[in-house]
């Protein structure tokens, strides 16, 4: 099952550049409904804001698991819908499984952005936290 | 959907806005006017008639076309939509005279009682006005705070005269029958009542009492109109009082009423149709009285008619209403069935599934069986893209009926197509990127699996799909345990997640795997079920058999492969089977079961190594050494081996297999006997009356508490005695034990009834409480509205999921030492210094601090360091056992015991007292009195302080005593004299008496709200040792405060179980420990083990506010702000009615107003939000066209 695949596939040192993303991030554009949209018109102030927190971000660098699912499922939704995947390809179909496995690559072009009870935000890129896979934990076998 | 001749008539059409998809952000409840009513309607009604004689409804009737289509055949003439397209539009009905709504009636009342039923203003004075108003108008104030101003508001308002117009305002009752208001001036009217009623007096006919007058809602709406809006303010009105007072009816839509034709010519009508039609018609007969100017009491009467006509339109339960047949408003929107409960806080959802379950111990633990015939309904529409177009094409060419087919096409511009009546052949050649296929459910789809009740979160999991013949819903039998399953007949329901999404997060948060990988939930849930146990007896039994060694070698082959192919790194399990070879015989030692370095080196494997319960069996182990899938992969093949092993081997008992042995019985039957004739004694001694007592205990208290006592020391010792019931079925059971066992069952028959049902409740109630509460990114746990409940989730912010240690400890210590003990060998024979193992762990720690994040915590050093020293000491002890006796080592060890030891309470015995020697009457003709004599022996034997003065003192205080000084005389220290108060000679005697009777109940010493106090004795004396004797007091009652102010009571070891009254005296901290001291307690004794951070939030929750709330409808509805999640949880209509009263704002943040609304929670996977990331947006080489070219 899946599992097992994913240990087979996790050296993402050597992974080959990603020649797609071009032509690939206008179609995004299209495909991801909701962000893409508020994204275009918060860019520029955004990115200055970003500049500014980055030293003094609070929350947690370790990327939560309602995060993973949030952010897998997204990315599923977004390879269904022919979003140009990140990562070369193994045989794998299923988009749930690439989208995994683009995360492990650490190449999912998302952005979290984390909301503080009181209305405010932080920003953390998805390669910036540090996901804890159950799958890369298997320690203490030969 | 308009005709064409309606479309002629606009020449243009009108430029409407396109906004997009709009978000309900926020719903405000407030009350509608009668103009607002009409305003909205499309048609006025009037007509009581239905149906004219061809079935046509008539127009400004109930059913007029105009406000929806009645049924399928109809078409709705506003909108011109069919049944199934129009939502319908409201009518309305004026009423000829206004009545009141009874939802509203109360907060009618109240604002009744608070204003002048002359002048409309409220009854206050000025000073005491503009201060409420200033409290109601706080912006800080919520709702809660302000309906609590509200009922301060109408307590004050008591004045009889109104400050403003001086009219004499009298109480304002509800009235007896029907729904009235009455206004009760009889205390209040003076001079001119009399000569009234007077006056009345020589009247004939006895009219009923003037000074009870009734407003009614004429009166009323009238009084309302006139209020000021100021003053609507300081009572919490949201909006104008008028609106509390129906006027119009708004009629509801017909298709939420429809009408069914029966046989052609009759129709069956909706209960509110009806309801609706009798108001029609009583309300014509009130108009017509009305302009022809009838009898007054007759159109009285039809008033008080509409009014409770009206009261059942909108609450056919009200209590002013005899019975009702019908259902009201109300009664839509109440209970489980209702609106709230039923249809909008859970829904009939498509892609769902129900069968009959059974075990497969084939499948893996993550998978679920679907038969073929659900999994052909049950689809997933699959978008087309590179990687999956040929599948869907064979998908679509196999069709609906065909196992991997599929049932619709849906093509990007949203047309569906039905494969059935298709040529499925075109439809997949012209299958295009970018159309929905809803395909059949194939293996390694994810569905959510469920069993009812839902308990908690293990009852509902993801697994994955596996398309099988047959019938039923199958799965692995280790997972029977979380949805408590068993197979003798349970259903069990199937969710097909219809998107990408979903799926995703049912996959990462939902599966069996995620859900069990806490400890706790792992050892108590997770276990493999009877069969895997009857196996593991089994192969204990077998060792002594040799003819089966063939099969098992098999069986090891078996195994051996399985690893091989599984390349599993667990270790454990390949050692489980063979290493049966080597043994011999069933000895008690085989419960020593040690692994090292992966090798078995001894013991029998058993369920309780298997890991139910305890955090060490092995599952437990793979799980927190490994990770989850290597424990769920171990469970699965033990799962798979076991059945295969009893399919082949077997499984059957014979009577003698069960037969205790000769020993055993004797054994038995001594234990018993013994304990019989110490029960035999106890009650010999009981009859003669020398039974040593318990503390606080009269002699039958004592002898069962005896009893019971040594009844259940039988029962731990000899296992199968239960109770009273010596006999076993086997053995056979006498008449009276019988008898007893009879009710035993009977017993446990009911309590599970019972308990279900309460269970079921305290569970919902439990979840309401809890459902909006999370962990924000700031670690605080918060409710949906932002209110702070914890600052830490239990004090540490850490999982009690993953704890591996004891008591919700985060390492054990021990095991891990273990393990690094066999995994890095010893090599060499340099040894640190217990002073050089201390060094470095300073020096490691410093290390640690200094790198950037942030270091270990306190509560980590302090453990580890305290976890070393006590290495240390053990190693220090042992080499000092190999030089000094053992009595030595002993004594070390209950040092340190003591030391270790809490100091306890120690005080003095504190005894409600009604102590008085002898009281007497002495009649005198001078002077009778009583004379007083106090007991000084038994006082100074008991230390309590009671002299003369003191008892005068409390006798005076006596509430019903009305004695003054001069009436108690102190003669001397242990007399006193009482005088009567009274003059009258005549009564004098029986004064005498009454006083006589009346001093005994007099507390002279003591908390008088105390029972009684028992001395109990934690610790006995020791003389070898030294140690003193300790006691404490349990006191029965109440009054902590009373109990901390006696001297020699050590207060802060003094606490107390009533939760409201350390919130009194102690406040709300030490009521929240209290609250999860008194819940650790009953876990504790129950044998269970919780986690306490569970218990911390449940306890936060109950006291965040400040108060102490209850998990109850009450504590809820104060803990909650959102009015229609208290609306889904209890009482839906009082909070409806008093949110629109108080115009309340709903702002949709919890999880249940989200999920009634249909909008995402902002919890879980919803408190974040995910934005594409355009850094690596390439730049493009070319650009569009210039419009303007220089």
């Amino acid at each position: 099952m899946a599992d097992e695949d994913y240990e087979a596939g996790m050296g993402y040192e050597d992974e080959p550049p990603e020649p797609e993303i071009e032509d690939g991030a206008e179609e995004e554009l299209e495909n991801n409904n909701e962000d893409a949209p508020e994204d275009v018109i918060g860019a520029d102030g955004e990115e200055k804001e970003q500049e500014k927190k980055e030293h003094s971000r609070k929350t947690t660098k370790y990327m939560t698991k309602y995060e993973r699912a949030r952010i897998l499922g997204t990315r599923a939704l977004q390879i269904t819908m022919n979003a140009p995947v990140m990562v070369e390809l193994e045989g794998e179909t299923d988009p749930l499984e690439i989208a995994m496995k683009e995360l492990r690559a650490r190449k999912i072009p998302f952005t979290i952005r984390r909301y503080l009870p009181d209305g405010s935000y932080e920003d953390w890129g998805v390669d910036e936290l540090i996901v804890e896979d159950s799958w890369k934990r298997q320690v203490g076998g030969d | 959907m308009a005709r064409p001749e309606e479309k002629l008539r606009c020449t243009k059409d009108p430029f409407i806005e396109v906004v997009g998809t709009r978000r309900i952000e926020s719903i405000r409840f407030s009350t509608l006017s009668g103009g607002e009513i009409r305003k909205s309607a499309e048609v006025q009604v009037w007509n009581s008639k239905i149906y004219g004689e061809d079935l046509k409804p008539f127009s400004n009737g109930l059913l007029d076309a105009r406000m929806g289509a009645p049924n399928k055949l109809g078409q709705c003439s506003t909108c011109h939509g069919s049944f199934t397209e129009c939502p319908g539009h409201f009518g309305y009905l004026k009423l000829a005279l206004p009545v009141f709504n009874v939802g509203f009636f109360n907060c009618i009342l109240d604002v009744l009682k608070c204003i002048c039923k002359s002048c409309s203003r409220v009854l206050l004075v000025e000073k005491d006005r503009k201060e409420f108003l200033k409290k109601m108008r706080n912006p800080r104030a919520d709702a809660l705070q302000k309906s609590a101003i509200m009922k301060k508001v109408r307590d004050k308002c008591k004045l009889s005269r109104c400050p403003r117009c001086e009219y004499r305002n009298g109480v304002v009752k509800k009235g007896r029958q029907g729904l009235t208001v009455l206004h009760d001036c009889n205390k209040i009217l003076d001079g001119y009542a009399e000569e009234l009623t007077t006056a009345l007096k020589h009247k004939k006919d006895k009219l009923s009492n003037v000074s009870l007058r009734m407003l009614d809602p004429a009166t009323v709406l009238y009084l309302f109109r006139r209020m000021t809006d100021e003053d609507c303010e300081l009572l919490n009105l949201g909006d104008r009082p008028e609106k509390l007072i129906v006027t119009e009816i708004a009629v509801p839509p017909v298709p939420i009423r429809p009408s069914v034709v029966v046989g052609g010519s009759r129709s069956n009508e909706d209960s509110i149709t009806v309801i609706l039609k009798s108001i029609v018609n009583t309300n014509s007969i009130i108009k017509d009285t009305l302009q022809t100017g009838s009898l007054v009491s007759k159109c009285f009467d039809c008033w008080q008619q509409l009014q409770l006509q009206v009261v059942e339109y909108i609450n056919s339960d009200a209590p002013c209403l005899t019975d009702s047949q019908h259902r009201g408003l109300v009664q839509r929107l109440k209970g489980k069935t209702g609106r709230f409960r039923g249809n909008l806080s859970g829904k009939r959802t498509e892609y769902t599934g129900r069968t009959v379950i059974s075990p497969d111990p084939n499948l893996r633990i993550t998978e679920v069986a679907i038969p073929v015939l659900m999994a052909r309904v049950l689809t997933y529409p699959e978008r087309v893209s590179y990687y999956n177009i040929e599948k869907l094409r064979q998908c679509i060419r196999n069709g609906p009926y065909k196992h991997p087919g599929a049932n619709f096409i849906i093509q990007p511009d949203g047309t569906k197509l039905h494969l059935k009546y298709c040529d499925r052949r075109i439809a997949a050649r012209d299958l295009k990127y970018g159309c929905i296929v809803e395909r059949h459910l194939e293996d390694g789809d994810i569905v959510l699996f469920n069993r009812q009740p839902s308990l908690h979160r293990m009852s509902i999991m993801s697994h994955r799909a596996r398309i099988m013949p047959w019938r039923t819903l199958r799965f692995n039998e280790s997972v029977c345990n979380p949805y408590n399953a068993d197979f003798d007949g349970d259903e069990m329901n199937l969710h097909v997640p219809q998107t990408e999404e979903a799926r995703t997060e049912a996959l990462m948060l939902m599966g069996p795997i995620e859900l069990w990988t806490g400890k706790q939930l792992f050892s108590v849930l997770v276990r493999p079920n009877a069969c895997t146990k009857v196996f593991l007896n089994l192969t204990v039994k077998e060792k002594n058999y040799t003819k089966l060694k063939d099969e098992k070698k098999e069986k090891k082959e078996e195994m051996e492969n399985e690893q091989k192919e599984k390349k599993e790194k667990v270790k454990e399990w390949e050692k489980f089977p063979p290493g049966k070879r080597e043994w011999e015989s069933m000895c008690p030692s085989d419960g020593f079961v040690y692994f090292r370095n992966s090798e078995l080196l001894c013991g029998q494997v058993g369920k309780a190594t298997l890991g139910n319960g305890n955090k060490n069996g092995i599952y437990s182990v793979l799980l927190r050494d490994y990770n989850s899938h290597a424990a769920a992969s171990c469970m699965n093949r033990l799962a798979k081996f076991s059945a295969r092993f009893i399919g082949n081997h077997g499984f059957s008992i014979g009577v003698d297999d069960v037969q205790p042995g000769e020993h055993l019985n004797e054994e038995k039957k001594k234990k018993i006997d013994e304990a019989y004739t110490k029960c035999h004694d106890l009650i010999s001694l009981f009859s003669k009356g020398a039974l040593t007592l318990l503390a606080g205990c009269n002699a039958a208290q004592t002898l069962e508490a005896k009893i019971t006592s040594i009844l259940n020391k039988i029962r731990d010792d000899t296992g199968n005695a239960k109770g009273f019931v010596a006999n076993s079925f086997y053995t056979g059971l006498t008449a009276t034990e019988f008898f007893f066992h009879t009710m035993g069952g009977r017993e446990g028959l009911v309590d599970t009834a019972v308990k279900t049902a309460e269970t079921g409740y305290m569970s919902r109630r439990l979840m309401k409480g809890l459902e909006d509460l999370s962990v924000f990114y700031d670690q605080t746990v918060r409710n949906a509205s932002g209110g702070i409940v914890q600052f830490a989730y239990g004090d540490d912010g850490m999982d009690p999921a993953k704890m591996e240690g004891h008591d919700g400890k985060p390492l054990n210590l021990d095991q891990l030492f273990m393990k690094v003990m066999a995994t890095c060998p010893q090599k060499g024979h340099d040894t640190l210094s217990s002073k050089g193992i201390l060094q470095m762990l300073k020096d490691k720690l410093l290390e640690h601090d200094t790198s950037a994040d942030g270091g270990c915590s306190e509560e980590f050093k302090k453990e580890l360091e305290t976890f070393l020293k006590k290495r240390i000491i053990l190693w220090e002890n042992t080499i000092k056992a190999l030089e000094l006796d053992e009595d030595h080592i002993g004594k070390t060890k209950g040092k340190q015991k003591i030391e270790g030891l809490a100091a306890n309470i120690s005080g003095i015995s504190e005894k409600q007292l009604q102590v008085a020697a002898a009281i007497k009457i002495v009649l005198k003709s001078s002077q009778p009195n009583l004379v007083i004599n106090l007991d000084m022996q038994l006082i100074e034997e008991l230390y309590m302080g009671i002299s003369a003065d003191s008892v005068q003192l409390s006798i005076l205080n006596h509430p019903k005593i009305k004695l003054k000084s001069e009436h108690v005389r102190v003669v001397d220290k242990s007399k006193l004299r009482i005088y009567p108060a009274g003059t009258d000679k005549r009564k004098l005697q029986l004064e005498l008496h009454n006083l006589k009777s009346m001093l005994p109940k007099v507390i002279v010493k003591g908390i008088p709200t105390v029972e009684r106090v028992v001395i109990n004795e934690t610790k006995k004396e020791n003389k070898k040792d030294g140690t003193k004797a300790e006691y404490n007091l349990l006191v029965e009652g109440t009054n902590l405060l009373a109990v901390l102010g006696t001297p020699g009571v050590d207060a802060r070891n003094t606490k107390s179980n009533h939760i409201m009254e350390m919130n009194k005296t102690l406040g709300i901290e030490a009521a929240r420990r209290s609250i999860i001291d008194e819940i650790q307690l009953t876990m504790k004794s129950h044998g269970m083990n919780i986690d306490a951070r569970h218990m911390m939030l449940l306890a936060d929750l109950m006291t965040y506010k400040g108060e102490i709330l209850g998990i109850t409808r009450y504590g809820i509805a104060k803990m909650k702000s959102s009015v229609l999640m208290l609306a889904s949880f209890e009482k839906t209509s009082e909070h409806l009615f008093n949110a629109s009263y108080s115009g309340r704002e709903d702002q949709i943040e919890g999880v249940s107003e989200c999920i009634i609304m249909g909008i995402p929670m902002q919890l879980g996977t919803g408190i974040l939000k995910v934005r594409q990331r355009l850094e690596q947006l390439p730049e493009f080489k070319y650009q569009p066209d210039p419009i303007l070219s220089s």
